[in-house]
């Protein structure tokens, strides 16, 4: 890569080289710790009992059998539970405050027991009995009485006049999209080790955003944050669900001081799927009208959700809608209903991901009543600039997503024509969509330590940032290194505590862009602080080359830190930035079985300054796998009667295994974009599975000449 | 999951008195099925007779039948060369179930035994019959989109998960059996497995503490080797069970079939042998195979398919399932 790098001169190059996880080691030995991998002292388990009815409240609970059973040290319920404050710093799952139920499998009971084995036979003896009211489950039902949803973040978006547009325009297409509830289900289920000393709690627990859970955590035990420490170098994957703190990380450390010891308390995979949120299901009606070139003149992209019912949480499918065309008139709504589930809430590309399969399917719909190449069509439709807020693009390469794509993907190949391809029993499709995901910097701090021993100089980066599993490590090590031009082995980063400056979180693909910048800041800070000491030098000008070792020893320093508090770029707020994907599939259908096999996927991004093509690489990976798993298999399915979810395990919550997945080539095109941030950096978190589904769903549509416009499309639905 | 005590069984007599002695005893094989239960809460027993150092680990050639122990590993059983000479379709089955990890530690007499994958039979606070009897069947309103279309009643509408049954049961299988005292029994594989009736706390008809020792295949079923397929149909290429699977074999002699054997998956409470297929595609000759007569032997089978709310696409999907299968395991033998 020719990209400019942000310093100059440097011997050690790592900024945009594919450089080796460095925390790889240990994850594949086995040493790297997990939260409930730590060594406590003294530890008890703990085992959460669950609600079997969706509504009503807790009429009597028999714990008689549990509480003698052997080991168990304590059975909490809300009857004897401490009185916390929830109110709005978690983002769900009761914690033991009162007997109302709002969902089917809500924490009702915490046993603890010196062994997990102990727990969990005593939870399962506690009997509940219950005043059952009406459950609000059956989406079907609700959905039809669905209103405004109050959230203020979801009023109505109003462009132009998109009736009149509409109603006057050539070619239209009015068609319903519907995504079911997904959950993240990431690898490590939710578990934690709370301990207190005293007034100050520790927590050993995954968390994407450290510094929000030492908050949430802090508030709901009526706490100074400097008394909540929480402790989380790794993480095995969060997807949103370890975004916020929810009641198990509470309830964690309730038992903790109940019990007064140390508790471990892991999340069964059952028990994920009513304790950490999930996705809600959505019901997308898509309007779009054109003309008879194919210019876009209304879109209306009109969204029915549910919601918890202590929640009004409502991803913004209709964001896609609003910013990826150039299309005067639109209209973007969102109704409510409130369900008996778990609130919903952030999952990988929220919004984005379902908002785009209805918007990106629709779009091939129109294509194909316009007889016009569905890559032609969203060319044609470009906008210049950001029609959401009328602001300028501070980078956008939609345009070169989809060429480039086009030429790895042999998109020239293909048939416009459904069914024209067939192989023995397969038909033959292809597909394509577009993605895209704002791109942010978040004020995040850090501290860099350097420590000299004759010419040898070791460098630490420490903030309180996080990494799920997707490199956070190894992109600091490489700025670190780089920055201060020494070898990578030189550098330690430590992240994932909250004793440590505070960062921003790894959500909503702020991550890389917000801690790689506070990194690159407090270590260019360092040289400079050192120039300006060195007896040798003219001061802070940033002669070429460095050798922090030589200032060091100029200016007779065996140890040295600093720190930064960096914070976004003034002008980045006055532009548009996100980041882009052109996805492109062929999929074989089996004719006779319904059996489908995307054999073949191309996945371009666009992110800004790539730090390390390999880590990112496997990012876009994720998405397309997990994209895959939306278009084809991912359901989770309520019980309409009693608001149980029926997909407990991965026995009937199918995701892609290995036989589902064929060939993925992942490439990015060069974006230099000085307004974003400093490093130019944009994320790609969430970006790689936005674009995923719709591009599969057209082209199933393409090889087969169905339409289905109901995800997942499983092999019953072909028939 | 409650206590419970461990034993390794040493000779089968004392195994199987243990077991039919204490009702809440049970045989450990492999430990994939009935582990998962007990951690589920579904099974509960007090007691674990291991059996998986019995001598019955072989596979074996003993006259007129191969016979399969039943502590030998899924994995192990696919992958043995009489199995691949002589019954590739059984080969094919058992490798299409589950994941190669959990093919290592299953064995045959597991793979029978293992119960039904319907959801409300795991989860221990949904009501079921098979479960919990007298309890009502959570999946006849519920969601049955994996349900039977055939033999179910008003108690039960589940199915037999099981992949390697289904072979079996086209291969007209024995399975032999040992009791408490001794004694031992030959159950035709048709009889093994039962339909849900009044009792589908009961998969199939062994007595308490009988033990199933060989799965014993008679050699006359390996002349339909060259001509046999099967097919499995589910919602991800691998590790997920069937919607619908299909054991189909035929024995081609001078042009026509002299024997055909057709039987059905995870469409019933028992791997469903289809007599009228059967029935209708015996001495056809090969010339007069085609779609259409193809297409009539299926339709004579799923004639009587009862499907429930949510499972309608079985049938068809069914249909398609087997008429591929057949034309699979007749390869060249037809013009498509
Ligand atoms: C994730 C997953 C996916 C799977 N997918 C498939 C699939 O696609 N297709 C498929 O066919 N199967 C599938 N299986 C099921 C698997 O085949 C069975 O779990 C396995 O065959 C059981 O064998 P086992 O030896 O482990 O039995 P165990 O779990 O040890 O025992 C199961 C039952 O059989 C009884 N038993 C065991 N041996 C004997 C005996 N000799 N005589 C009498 N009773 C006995 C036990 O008491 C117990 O009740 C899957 C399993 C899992 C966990
Ligand atoms: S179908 Fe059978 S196993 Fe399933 S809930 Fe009904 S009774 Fe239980």
């Amino acid at each position: 890569m020719s990209e400019e790098k942000t310093v100059k001169n440097r011997k050690n190059k790592f900024i945009g080289e594919n450089v080796n996880r460095i925390d790889g080691i240990f994850k594949v030995t086995g040493t790297a710790r997990f939260a409930t991998d730590w060594p406590v002292a003294n530890v008890a388990y703990a085992v959460i009992a669950k609600a079997a009815t969706a509504a009503g409240t807790i009429s009597g609970i028999d714990s008689a059998a549990a509480e003698k059973a052997p080991g168990v040290i304590g059975v909490i319920t809300h009857k004897n539970a401490p009185k916390l404050t929830p109110a709005g710093n978690l983002s769900g799952g009761s914690v033991l405050q009162d007997a109302k139920i709002e969902f089917f499998g809500q924490h009702s009971a915490v046993v603890v027991a010196e062994t997990f084995e102990q727990a969990q036979a005593a939870a399962e003896m506690i009997k509940f009995t219950y005043a059952k009211a009406e459950a609000r489950v059956n989406f079907d039902e609700l959905i039809k009485t669905a209103q405004k949803s109050p959230s203020p973040a979801r009023a109505d978006v109003v462009r132009g006049d998109f009736e009149k547009a509409y109603s006057a325009a050539e070619h239209k297409l009015d068609a319903v999209y519907e995504t079911p509830i997904e959950h993240h289900q990431p690898m490590e289920p939710h578990s934690t080790i709370a301990m207190w000393e005293g007034d100050n709690l520790t927590i050993y627990n995954p968390s994407q955003v450290v510094m929000g859970m030492r908050g949430a955590m802090a508030t709901v035990f009526g706490l100074k944050p400097e008394q909540v420490r929480v402790i989380t170098p790794h993480i095995g994957g969060g997807f949103g669900a370890k975004g916020g703190a929810w009641g198990n990380t509470a309830l964690a450390a309730m038992a903790a001081k109940v019990v007064k010891r140390p508790v471990k308390l892991a999340l069964t995979r059952q028990q994920m799927v009513n304790s950490v949120g999930l996705r809600q299901k959505n019901v997308q009606r898509m309007r779009l009208g054109a003309d008879a070139t194919g210019k876009l003149a209304a879109i209306a992209h009109e969204t029915s959700t549910h919601t918890g019912t202590t929640s009004q949480f409502v991803e913004g499918c209709g964001d896609v809608s609003a910013m990826t065309y150039a299309v005067p008139n639109s209209l973007i709504s969102y109704k409510t209903t409130a369900m008996n589930v778990i609130s919903p809430t952030f999952v990988r590309g929220p919004g984005k991901a379902p908002g785009s399969f209805a918007l990106e399917c629709a779009i091939d719909e129109l294509a194909y009543s316009l007889k016009m190449d569905p890559i032609e069509f969203r060319l044609k439709n470009e906008p210049d600039k950001d029609p959401a807020n009328g602001r300028p693009w501070s980078s956008r390469s939609v345009v070169e997503c989809l060429r480039r794509g086009s030429e790895m993907f042999g998109w020239k190949n293909r048939k416009m024509e459904p069914r024209q391809v067939r192989n023995g029993e397969f038909l033959v499709g292809s597909g394509v969509a577009v993605g895209s995901y704002p791109a942010r910097q978040q004020g995040t701090s850090a501290i860099a330590k350097l420590t000299r021993k004759g010419t040898d100089v070791e460098a630490t980066v420490e903030l309180a940032a996080s990494d799920l599993g997707t490199g956070t490590h190894t992109i600091l090590a490489q700025i670190a290194a780089e920055t201060l031009d020494l070898p990578i082995s030189r550098i330690s980063v430590k992240i994932g505590d909250s004793s440590l400056p505070p960062a921003a979180g790894s959500v909503g693909s702020v991550g890389a862009a917000s801690f790689s910048n506070a990194v690159s800041e407090v270590c260019l800070q360092c040289i400079s602080e050192l120039q300006a000491r060195s007896p040798k030098s003219s001061g802070p000008s940033d002669p070429v080359p460095v050798n922090v070792a030589e200032l060091m020893s100029e200016a007779n320093l065996t140890e040295f830190q600093t720190r930064v508090d960096a914070r976004p770029p003034a002008q980045a707020g006055q532009y548009s930035s996100h980041s882009f994907n052109a996805n492109f599939a062929e999929v074989w259908v089996n004719e006779q079985t319904g059996m489908i096999r995307v054999n073949r996927m191309v996945a371009v991004t666009g992110a800004g300054r790539i730090l390390n093509p390999k880590t990112t690489r496997s990012q876009i990976l994720g998405g397309c796998i997990w994209g895959i798993g939306m278009a084809l298999h991912e359901e989770s399915i309520l019980d309409p009667r009693w608001g149980n979810f029926v997909t407990r395990t991965f026995a009937d919550y199918h995701i892609p295994v290995n036989l589902d997945i064929g060939t993925i080539d992942v490439a990015f095109v060069a974006e230099e974009d000085k307004i974003v941030n400093k490093l130019g950096v944009k994320g790609v978190g969430e970006v790689g599975i936005v674009g995923v589904a719709a591009a599969v769903a057209n082209a199933v549509f393409n090889a087969t000449g169905k339409r289905i416009r109901k995800l997942p499309i499983t092999p019953d639905k072909l028939m | 999951m409650r206590p419970f005590k461990y034993t390794r069984a040493t000779d089968v007599a004392a195994a199987a008195k243990t077991v039919s002695t204490n009702r809440e005893a049970a045989f450990l094989a492999g430990g994939t099925n009935l582990l998962d239960l007990m951690k589920e809460g579904v099974a509960k027993p007090s007691e674990l007779v291991d059996i998986s150092g019995l001598a019955f680990s072989k596979i074996r050639s003993s006259g007129n039948v191969i016979s399969i122990g039943s502590t030998a590993k899924n994995s192990d059983t696919a992958n043995h060369a009489l199995i691949r000479r002589n019954f590739p379709m059984l080969s094919q089955a058992i490798l299409a179930g589950a994941s190669a990890q959990i093919r290592n530690m299953a064995t045959n007499g597991g793979n029978l035994m293992q119960r039904t994958r319907c959801t409300y039979f795991y989860d221990v606070n949904m009501p079921c019959n098979k479960r919990e009897p007298g309890s009502g069947c959570g999946a006849m309103e519920g969601i049955n989109k994996g349900h039977a279309i055939f033999g179910w009643s008003d108690k039960c509408i589940a199915t037999n998960p099981s992949d390697m049954s289904v072979a079996l049961m086209a291969l007209d299988a024995v399975v032999k059996v040992s009791g408490a005292d001794k004694k031992q029994r030959s159950i035709a594989f048709a009889d093994f497995h039962r339909l849900p009736g009044d009792t589908p706390e009961k998969d199939n008809t062994l007595e308490p503490g009988e033990m199933i020792t060989s799965i014993d295949i008679p050699m006359s079923s390996a002349g339909m080797a060259a001509n046999s397929y099967y097919l499995k149909v589910r919602d991800r290429a691998s590790y997920a069970f069937a919607l619908v699977s299909v054991a189909a074999a035929f024995e081609i002699k001078g042009g026509s079939v002299a024997k055909a054997r057709v039987a059905l998956g995870s469409v019933s409470h028992k791997p469903w042998r289809c007599d009228q297929a059967e029935k209708l595609l015996t001495g056809k000759s090969l010339k007069d195979l085609n779609d259409a007569s193809l297409r009539a032997a299926v339709d004579a089978e799923l004639m009587d398919a009862k499907p429930l709310e949510h499972n309608g696409y079985k049938v068809e999907l069914a249909r398609r399932a087997m008429v591929l299968a057949f034309k699979r395991a007749l390869k060249s033998e037809v013009v498509a």
